[in-house]
């Protein structure tokens, strides 16, 4: 293992330290392990509070500020935070006007969350919960309870963040939330394994001539191992899967293209060129777009396709301005 | 008979945490065939703070002092599935110890293996047969139930061993809980992570009442 790491025990406290300090004209530490935004709360508006495990910035920290979210929790390294930090973050963000938590679809998130939410709910906060579930290789479409959050988790963010910076309300930011989260698909693939720090070694193994497809962001395996291919043919069998989950005709979209961390921003724009030219083929009207790292799986070489089904007010809302710790747009 | 008092749990907990440590490696890898090869890390992050909060305790704990001290570690420390899960399995031994002097009968172990299994049951939500910990705990709490009256070092050392001949079998087993249950049949034939910690924690707690009575 290569690292620029210390003890691999502390590489999350070291990754929060530098993560506070570099970015501390947007976020405050409001925990050992949970951040706010410096101006939170903010009078009269929802809060939303996202996390998970470390290993996947930009998500989830990346994504506090204005036009995103307003809180973080930062677990271990692909671990889920426990409860502690996802109330300090909560505590920090609530204006009165509720607070809403985004995360992704698995089992140490779902726990940890739940609690801090009765925690919060307790002592008089208004919470709600999106769990987000975009990963269409991880369950079958009438089992979309069981998918994991991947990739897509950044357009519902976006959705959502500037649904609340409009002052919305708690229901109408949770329904909006719920709205993008049930329009958005993704689909990874992953060339490589990662390593976890404190375990010291590859996660999985893969031949340098395979690839997997349908991959998780903490090196879960697919549904397909398989020869690598030209890119061009994989990024159809992934629109294909895409695809054949939502009806998308018609429809605006927003097209995004993920690295896993390990994969150069120019590899990306390949696989962008050719997601495009099959929305293009059928009839997609991409409207808003992006390309680079947006929920990255530690040095994981590989990618993951999300596409939103727009509508008019999802679609509006995604031309609004940004400026969180790791996203900007104006 | 060794006589199990407040701080010899501490001292237990102590080797406990040491041991699962001692197979991180292991249980990352048996996690990284069909999760997200953490199991082994998550389980040290959490023994390290049993640790901490072991050498923490005021001197003389009561039995149950120190298993809501190891509670209340994974509950700060851990995160993950495993954090929640061991938090509240810990919480039911403390509780279950509730104004105990010592735990040092074989009945004392099954209630306390009966209680946390209840608790991470009740929060988890998995049945058995579904590869989790639930699979290696079950067998071994009803292999202990049998001994009852009898001498406690031989038989936490049979309900040991039926805990990792359990945590073998989970080969056999699809999973239906965590991440690998998005797996399902790709994920039989591996051995579950969380039955073999489990296992290996049994095991630990044997080897340590074998010691305290030698």
């Amino acid at each position: 293992m290569k690292k620029l790491i210390n003890d691999p025990f502390d590489m999350v406290e070291e990754m929060v330290d530098g993560f506070l300090s570099a970015n501390d004209d947007i976020v405050r530490r409001v925990g050992r392990r949970s951040i706010a935004r410096v101006a939170s709360p903010i009078d009269g508006k929802v809060g939303i509070v996202v996390g998970g495990g470390s290993g996947h910035l930009p998500a989830f920290a990346g994504y506090v500020g204005h036009g995103m979210a307003d809180g973080a929790a930062f677990g271990n390294v692909f671990a889920s935070p426990p409860a502690r930090p996802v109330v300090e973050a909560t505590t920090a963000v609530d204006s009165g006007a509720g607070v809403l938590y985004l995360y992704g679809n698995y089992a140490g998130d779902c726990l940890n969350f739940d609690k801090a939410q009765d925690q919060c709910q307790e002592m008089g906060m208004d919470v709600r919960t999106v769990v987000l579930n975009d990963d269409v290789a991880s369950a079958p479409v009438e089992q979309a309870d069981r998918r994991r959050g991947i990739g897509g988790l950044f357009w519902v963010f976006r959705i959502a963040g500037a649904k609340a910076e409009q002052m919305a309300s708690l229901d109408e930011v949770f329904e909006i939330a719920t709205r993008a989260n049930a329009n958005t698909r993704t689909v990874g693939v992953g060339l490589t394994s990662c390593t976890v720090p404190a375990n010291g070694r590859p996660t999985f193994h893969l031949e340098e001539d395979e690839m997997e497809l349908g991959l998780g962001i903490h090196g879960e395996p697919g549904i397909k191992r398989q020869k690598v291919a030209p890119v061009d043919d994989i990024v159809e069998a992934m629109m294909d899967m895409i695809l054949g989950d939502l009806d998308y005709s018609g429809s605006e979209i927003a097209l995004s293209v993920n690295g896993l961390g390990g994969t150069p921003a120019e590899e990306l724009y390949v696989v962008y060129r050719k997601a495009r030219e099959i929305c293009d083929a059928n009839g997609l009207r991409v409207r808003h777009k992006n390309v680079g790292e947006m929920v990255t799986a530690l040095e994981m070489a590989g990618t993951s396709i999300s596409l939103v089904r727009l509508d008019e007010e999802m679609s509006a809302l995604l031309d609004s301005t940004v400026n969180t710790c790791m996203y900007k747009k104006p | 008979m060794p006589t199990l008092t407040g701080d010899s749990v501490r001292l237990l907990l102590d080797q406990v945490a040491i041991d699962v440590e001692s197979n991180k490696d292991l249980l990352c890898d048996l996690d990284g065939e069909v999760g997200d090869g953490d199991h082994g890390v998550s389980m040290t992050i959490g023994m390290r703070a049993v640790r901490r909060a072991m050498d923490d305790l005021a001197p003389d704990p009561s039995v149950e002092q120190a298993f809501q001290a190891a509670s209340d570690a994974y509950a700060i420390e851990v995160g993950a599935t495993i954090g929640p899960l061991y938090e509240v399995a810990f919480a039911a031994a403390a509780q279950a110890c509730s104004g105990k002097a010592d735990v040092s009968s074989v009945s004392d172990w099954v209630q306390i293996y009966q209680a946390m299994f209840d608790a991470i049951q009740q929060l988890g939500g998995a049945e058995l047969g579904d590869k989790t910990l639930l699979d290696s705990f079950h067998p071994a709490i009803e292999k202990l139930a049998s001994l009852e009256g009898q001498d406690l070092v031989p038989s936490l050392e049979q309900a040991a061993v039926t805990a990792r001949q359990a945590a073998e079998a989970t080969k056999e087993l699809k999973p239906m809980k965590g991440r690998a249950s998005r797996l399902a049949d790709r994920a039989v034939g591996y051995q579950d992570a969380g039955a073999t910690s489990l296992a290996i924690i049994l095991e630990s707690v044997a080897a340590f009442a074998a010691h305290v009575r030698s």
